[in-house]
């Protein structure tokens, strides 16, 4: 059974776009990147599959069960962290955390909660309006996590926190994932997606561009080469009619650092007829290859 | 896997929603009733009665209206004592109750983004209306009774001239509970359609507007037609008080007014995307 699943999945607010003809699902126990710039749909998403929208048509499943609107489908099951978590601010952490245990099946999870909070170093004691960006995050963390759902769906988990802490959340995610959680993970992040997805989905202007295992996008993006040239000699000018796909990224008095797509063939053949004194291959990331698709997509490739 | 379609009614959201308002509930409660001793205080002797009415006598005649009209003349105790149920004071904590307290419960949770937290969980948006309206619509009934309890026990306290009979101010209660209850089913309303500021504002101008029309209609012979179009006018304190028969037929516009308001709301509420 898959664990969410978008059919056909199209919001429109008025005449503005959510999302379009938006088709994916999710394995139980996978963990899943959910990638986009600001205003590409993720959280438009996330929001059809917590029933807090209302899809113009398509349908959305959890669990295999359709998501009606505003009836909480399956939401025993979901944990839950908003992209811009707010919370109760007069009150303490402790008891916002408690009532929202309460909304649920989550009565007897205080031993679990005070783990979450030991691990993430917060003070569930303090009024909310006392506790830092970072911190009140952690508690948003400490929501979604603390009634161990079947589905996280985490929308911008680690934002606000610092190195540790966000690696810290990350291992929670890895962990959660290992012990049969199915995570959508929306994240402007990239290194950590690449750090913990097997898969994602890569959206713009509402539109699905790309979903493939984290692997594959990273190999379909744009490979890089760096060569430094003997001493004394002039970096050479790229011939762009002959090195089709090859760009120059960066060059300077005896480097020349370039992009490449395919095979590096063609670049070894040309760089043979000048003095190279060595070469490296800097790894390919999934920031280059997530920036490729959308100069792909805008119509900007070089 | 074990699916679980039921949806408990969310206790612990109408515990902490109900505990959140309690303080604000209880302060009105005691001025409001502070507020009937101190009417029946000034009206229970003949001589402060013969002051008052110099004085309003003073005021323009629209002031006059606005007080109580042609039920305010020496010998009419219980015209002088309902002064305290439509004194202007007393209608604005009203009016801070009805408005105040639905549309910070639904556009005002909305607004400070736990709506959605909420919503996260297991409650549906209609349980969560629910929660907001048996609040609004049991506090608005609550106050009144309190409003009652104050007129009992200011009569028991002071010693009037002529019998004060309790029974036409009970009905003035049960009546006026079902029309305070009507205008927190209509704040309903608005908090269900609308952001927080615009659902204040819009419950604000609404009630405004049908104070004064009613007042203006009761003043202005020619203007008489507009009273049927107020919701104050449903609630006819003097024919209550004249009359030995319950008020049926204003009863059933104002408990029309409640559901359809209230079902508009829930419907629309459920309806509607959670704003971003």
């Amino acid at each position: 059974m898959k664990a969410l699943e978008v059919t056909s999945l199209t919001k429109w607010y008025g005449s503005a776009r959510g999302v379009e003809d938006l088709s994916f699902s999710i394995e139980e126990g996978e963990i899943f990147g959910y990638l986009g710039p600001n205003g590409s749909g993720k959280t438009t998403t996330i929001r059809c599959f917590m029933g807090l929208l209302r899809p113009t048509s398509g349908e959305c499943r959890v669990l295999g069960e359709r998501v009606l609107p505003g009836r909480a489908t399956q939401h025993t099951r979901i944990g839950y962290l908003p992209g811009d978590f707010q919370i109760w601010p007069g009150r303490t952490a402790r008891k916002s955390l408690k009532l929202m245990a309460e909304l649920g099946n989550g009565k007897n999870i205080n031993k679990r909660r005070n783990e979450l909070a030991e691990r993430l170093d917060l003070d569930l004691d303090r009024r909310v309006r006392a506790l830092s960006k970072g911190n009140r995050q952690k508690v948003g963390v400490v929501f979604a996590f603390q009634h161990q759902p079947d589905i996280l769906i985490l929308d911008e988990p680690t934002i606000g926190l610092d190195p540790l802490m966000r690696q810290v959340v990350l291992d929670m995610i890895c962990e959660a994932a290992q012990a049969g959680t199915t995570v959508l993970l929306s994240s402007h992040d990239l290194s950590e997606v690449a750090a913990v997805c097997g898969r994602a989905a890569i959206l713009r202007e509402g539109k699905l561009i790309k979903l493939a295992p984290i692997s594959n996008i990273i190999q379909q993006g744009q490979r890089r080469l760096k060569v430094w040239f003997v001493k004394g000699t002039k970096v050479p000018t790229l011939p762009a009619d002959k090195l089709p796909g090859v760009r120059v990224i960066q060059q300077n008095s005896d480097t020349l650092q370039i992009a490449y797509q395919g095979t590096v063939d063609a670049v070894l053949k040309w760089l043979a007829q000048f003095p190279v004194d060595r070469l490296s291959t800097p790894q390919t990331s999934l920031e280059d290859a997530f920036i490729q698709y959308y100069q792909k997509e805008a119509g900007h490739e070089d | 896997m074990k699916i679980n379609h039921r949806h408990p009614f969310p206790w612990p959201l109408l515990r902490f929603w109900t505990f959140r308002i309690l303080p604000i509930w209880f302060l009105i409660a005691l001025m409001i009733f502070l507020i009937q001793i101190a009417y029946c205080g000034i009206v229970h002797d003949n001589e402060s009665i013969k002051t008052f009415l110099q004085y309003i006598d003073l005021l323009p005649s629209f002031i006059k209206t606005i007080l109580g009209g042609d039920a305010l003349k020496v010998g009419n105790i219980a015209g002088f004592v309902a002064i305290g149920y439509q004194e202007p004071t007393v209608l604005i904590l009203y009016m801070l109750y009805a408005v105040g307290v639905p549309t910070g419960l639904l556009a005002g949770e909305v607004q400070k983004g736990t709506m959605e937290l909420i919503l996260s969980r297991q409650v549906t948006k209609t349980q969560v209306y629910i929660c907001a309206g048996l609040i609004t619509i049991t506090g608005m009934f609550a106050l009144v009774l309190v409003m009652f309890s104050g007129t009992v026990v200011a009569t028991n306290f002071y010693d009037f001239d002529q019998t004060v009979h309790l029974y036409p101010f009970f009905k003035i209660a049960i009546v006026g509970g079902v029309l305070a209850s009507a205008v927190g089913s209509i704040a309903l309303l608005a908090a269900a359609c609308f952001r927080h500021n615009t659902a204040v504002w819009l419950t604000v101008a609404y009630l405004v507007v049908n104070y004064f029309v009613s007042i203006i209609a009761e003043w202005w012979p020619r203007m008489k037609w507009l009273q049927p179009t107020t919701i104050f006018y449903y609630e006819p304190g003097p024919e209550i008080f004249n009359e030995s028969a319950w008020p049926i037929s204003n009863l059933c516009v104002l408990i029309s007014i409640l559901l359809v308001s209230t079902l508009l709301g829930g419907f629309i509420w459920s309806r509607r995307d959670l704003p971003l």
